[in-house]
């Protein structure tokens, strides 16, 4: 097997993968034709593709007892009655649990909160405000944690002095905990991004009716407001419960010391916890995660059976008043001021001061060991500018084409409840329940063994055109795996749920009596999309764009894998450096990205890409 | 394969390139006339992948000497950690693409496993006899360092008379002040970290105390990192203050820069860890890569491990600081090296290594 890849009757018989695939989209396409025009059933076929592709190979790997492309490999349930059979399994699925519920039980209520102030209160500088409250998005989780360990650790900057001040340790960053509340914190501006959305589009005449009828502002809040955006929320319940069973950084950093365990970094420990890396292990872990989740999903989805009645966008313009806080005013204030000092003054200012030394703790004078260093060690590395330049690159025109493949795959579902639409709906969330460090795996896995398995199947057949395909198409196919494309479709998937969400949110919100309106004068389906639906959604894709740009330059996990000469993105190389123990160009690694993150962002908000309006 | 070029190495390329512009192909001294048909060979090839678990920072004077010896080769250097390379490598080898020439990683058991399980071109390399017997396997993998685990220290916070010199001694002192070292000791986490885990199954097998060890390091609730970078930032930083069997060399560089940092090297025994490269059978430049493993092997190349990058040489006949041959001088016959060859497997067996990961999870208080 050294040479020349493994036989064709490997990869089609008896179920792997591509056979797989072939009979999932048959059966679909059979089912489904008299439903799909043409431009439907290419973005439904190709988004399937993406998708299952490597979800199958996982699936599929979860049942051998060795790696796939082993010969030696033997269809076996091992790899399920070992993990069901390690008491750390039980433990990390336990503790994933507790973190993603908990993270739930506090990202919802205060994003949702959170967005009512912001958009509907005169609350004092939202302007100000609004940029600060995506800082966590873009932060990666493990830099944040790292940020965490400098500022709040046991001998952190803050509890230093906490400690010289009260005398006592004050709080205990490694507790499992911690780790819940801070995952919990940094997880409000998801929820927060979706409720604001949804709550922008919704006129306010039935908020200022009840403050007529003499309620608080809570009370609209949370009797008015906040049920209409409904499924706004519940989608974001669901996708933070889902980052719950996915965080990975933060447990990695703080987890450590005291042994705590999730899903996640029980995965990245079986990658050496029997000496070699056991695939078969970590997808068996991916599909249980998987199991665990999809019934979430029926859940949500049954919630939101009657999505029509959420409408509210209508013919008529929706007038929006600002609701006046009163004395809540200040409180409301000092309670976001609180949290934006937690989660974002609190474990940058560790990070922009660890970038800055070159190293620090108890009895160490910061004046004593500032350096430049680590940056000048940034440009002196080729490899580490042009991950600089591909992050840019992947989050502006990679996000950008995202966005555009999202609106497609969003317009093939919209007002279309058949089988079709149902099929992406629950489709799009499954690649964002497989941790991203193992999704990448098998975008590496499809970018290798695809084209080896074309390239066998062209061999077969032996004629002129297979031959020269063989020849031609095959090394292009194969050289796709190192540039930046490969990187791109595995963020682009993996984060298809997300953006979906963003834009279909937006385009429920459009009456449909405005499409048939156009329907009725006699335009056509593209006509109906190109010159009614899109337009009405424009500032929700451009919003969306912001939203994906954001997402790719933090995103860490996936690109691990994938990284090569030519495809180093800041995410993944910060992984890798931080595995190989280099914590000065971690951290000022992350320092650039987090300042090139605030340049797009204020690009963006310059040229009017409004974050609500 | 389009990989984008390393514009760093193309400088040093190019500029050697003009140089030399008429040099013959040279063989190195002592070696026989036909090697100049391997040369040859590689500047046709013109190339070299590497995959390696070394820093690039630490390697860069190494690539930069190999092509001033080799202007015409050019180097590309994908510096990543033991287990990815290990992934990587695999899959691409089954899937017939392109992968590395040459694979060099401090993961000695999954760098001796790909040779033993038949991954490795066999490529009897010139420099053999300047190699310590335990450094080489089936003319195949070669051991390129020879770098001490050692204890680490916070100068500022723990005492003279507190830092241990030897094995016993760090039982003994940790026992007489479990109040001070309680939650500040730190090793590798041995489920996560390759090196750890050889590190501690080697300290098993030469040390008849060992689970005395284990047991201290329990009673002190011993904290656990995944990687050497994490526990030596924690112990600069004091919120751990001493470490167990760590990386000598990173100790070393750290210390250079970082005056909380103390090294002692065990004068007892002392566990030696050697990089290992071997070339892939599937290499496209096999030739290239049989200069780069007689390079890093030659005492030039050697000059250059034990001088820039600060890994210890691992031939005897280097000197200076950072080589065997001072820690011959310190240590002698406690030098404990783990073995290039196929008894670094034993632990790969999932029974074993399981029952072993239990007993120490328990003795050492991580369950």
């Amino acid at each position: 097997m050294q040479h020349g890849g493994f036989a064709l009757v490997d990869l089609l018989l008896p179920i792997p993968p591509l056979a797989g695939m072939t009979f999932l989209l048959l059966l679909f396409m059979t089912t489904m034709t008299s439903r799909l025009n043409w431009p439907r059933g290419v973005v439904v076929t190709l988004t399937a593709i993406a998708i299952f592709l490597p979800l199958t190979l996982i699936f599929y790997q979860s049942f051998l007892s060795a790696p796939f492309f082993m010969p030696n490999k033997v269809l076996s349930f091992d790899a399920y009655r070992f993990i069901f059979d390690d008491s750390d399994f039980h433990t990390a699925f336990f503790n994933g649990f507790v973190l993603a519920s908990g993270l739930a039980l506090i990202a919802v209520p205060l994003g949702a909160m959170l967005a009512f102030l912001m958009v509907r209160t005169d609350l004092p500088g939202r302007a100000w405000i609004a940029p600060l409250l995506l800082v966590p998005i873009f932060v990666s989780p493990m830099v944040m944690a790292f940020g965490y360990v400098v500022s709040m650790g046991p001998v952190g900057f803050y509890t230093s002095w906490v400690q010289q001040l009260t005398g006592v340790q004050p709080w205990n960053i490694y507790s499992f905990t911690s780790i819940v509340i801070i995952a919990g914190l940094t997880h409000v501006p998801h929820v927060y991004l979706y409720s604001a959305s949804a709550l922008k589009s919704l006129g306010s005449d039935v908020e200022e009716a009840a403050r007529v009828a003499g309620a608080s502002p809570l009370q609209v809040a949370l009797n008015v407001s906040l049920p209409m955006i409904m499924p706004a929320l519940a989608y974001a319940g669901v996708l933070v419960f889902f980052l719950g069973f996915e965080v990975f950084g933060l447990v990695l950093v703080l987890g450590d010391p005291e042994g705590h365990l999730v899903l996640a970094t029980y995965l990245y420990k079986l990658t050496n916890k029997l000496g070699t890396p056991s695939y078969h292990l970590m997808a068996a872990v991916a599909v249980c995660l998987v199991a665990v989740t999809m019934p979430l999903v029926m859940l949500q989805r049954w919630l939101l059976k009657s999505a029509n009645k959420y409408v509210s966008i209508k013919g008529k313009g929706a007038r929006q008043k600002v609701l006046p806080l009163g004395r809540w005013k200040w409180v409301a204030f000092a309670l976001i001021a609180g949290w934006l000092l937690f989660t974002i003054a609190i474990p940058i200012s560790g990070i922009v001061l660890r970038s800055f030394v070159s190293n620090w703790g108890v009895g160490v004078s910061l004046i004593d060991v500032f350096t430049t260093e680590h940056f000048r060690d940034i440009l002196e590395q080729p490899s580490l500018m042009r991950g600089i330049v591909n992050t840019i690159l992947i989050g502006v025109v990679g996000g950008a084409l995202a966005v555009m493949c999202y609106t497609g795959i969003a317009l093939a579902g919209h007002r279309k409840q058949d089988g079709v639409s149902r099929f992406l709906d629950y489709s799009v969330l499954v690649p964002r329940a497989v941790p991203g460090l193992l999704a990448g795996l098998s975008f590496l896995w499809v970018f290798l063994f695809v084209p080896a398995a074309l390239d066998n199947l062209l061999k077969g057949w032996d004629n002129g055109v297979a031959l020269w395909l063989s020849e031609h198409l095959i090394p292009q196919l194969r050289a796709l795996r190192s540039t930046i494309f490969s990187l791109w479709l595995a963020y682009s998937v993996v984060w298809m749920a997300y953006g979906l969400r963003l834009i279909s949110t937006a385009m429920l919100q459009v009456g449909p009596e405005l499409e048939e309106a156009a329907r009725a004068v006699g335009a056509n389906r593209g006509q109906v999309t190109r010159d009614v639906t899109l337009p009405l959604v424009k500032h929700g894709l451009l919003g969306a764009w912001l939203m994906v740009f954001l997402i790719f330059e933090r995103e860490y996990s996936t690109g691990v894998y994938l990284l090569s000469p030519g495809t180093e993105v800041i995410g993944a190389m910060l992984v890798s450096l931080w595995a190989a123990g280099a914590v000065d160009l971690v951290a000022a690694l992350s320092l650039i990205n987090i300042t090139l993150v605030a340049i797009g962002l204020g690009i963006a908000l310059r040229f009017g890409v409004k974050l609500h309006d | 394969m389009t990989f984008s070029p390393n514009k760093f190495s193309i400088a040093v390329a190019a500029l050697c390139a003009a140089l030399s512009i008429n040099a013959v192909a040279q063989v190195p001294a002592g070696y026989p006339a036909e090697y100049a048909s391997i040369v040859e060979a590689a500047k046709k090839e013109g190339k070299l992948i590497v995959y390696a678990a070394t820093d690039s920072k630490a390697a860069e004077p190494l690539i930069k000497d190999f092509n001033a010896l080799y202007p015409s080769i050019k180097v590309e250097y994908n510096d990543m950690n033991s287990t990815e390379i290990y992934n990587r490598f695999i899959s691409e080898v089954a899937a017939g693409g392109a992968t590395a020439d040459t694979l060099w990683s401090s993961a000695m058991d999954l760098q001796i496993k790909l040779i033993a399980d038949g991954y490795g071109l066999t490529y009897k390399t010139q420099e053999l006899a300047a190699l310590p017997a335990w450094a080489s396997m089936n003319n195949t993998g070669y051991g390129t360092t020879f770098e001490p685990a050692v204890f680490v220290y916070n100068k500022k916070l723990v005492a003279a008379d507190e830092v241990p010199t030897s094995h016993a001694e760090f039982v003994r002192i940790v026992n007489a002040k479990l109040d001070k070292f309680k939650d500040k000791v730190t090793t590798y986490d041995i489920e996560k970290s390759g090196v750890g885990f050889m590190f501690i199954t080697q300290d098993l097998s030469v040390n008849d105390k060992f689970w005395d060890l284990a047991k201290t390091l329990g009673a002190v609730h011993v904290r656990v990192q995944s990687s050497t970078g994490t526990m030596l930032e924690r112990i600069s930083s004091g919120e751990n203050i001493l470490g167990y069997n760590i990386i000598g060399s990173y100790a070393l560089v750290r210390a250079k820069k970082d005056p909380n940092i103390g090294v002692v090297i065990p004068k007892d025994y002392t566990l030696v860890m050697s990089r290992v490269q071997f070339i892939s059978k599937t290499a496209k430049n096999p030739n290239a890569a049989k200069l780069w493993v007689d390079y890093l092997l030659s005492k030039r190349g050697q000059t250059v491990i034990a001088n820039d990058s600060k890994l210890y040489a691992i031939r005897a006949d280097v000197t200076g600081e950072t080589t065997s041959s001072s820690l011959n001088k310190e240590i002698g016959a406690g030098l404990k090296p783990l073995q290039v060859n196929a008894s670094m497997l034993q632990y790969m067996d999932q029974t074993k290594r399981l029952a072993f990961l239990k007993q120490w999870k328990e003795a050492a208080g991580k369950k």
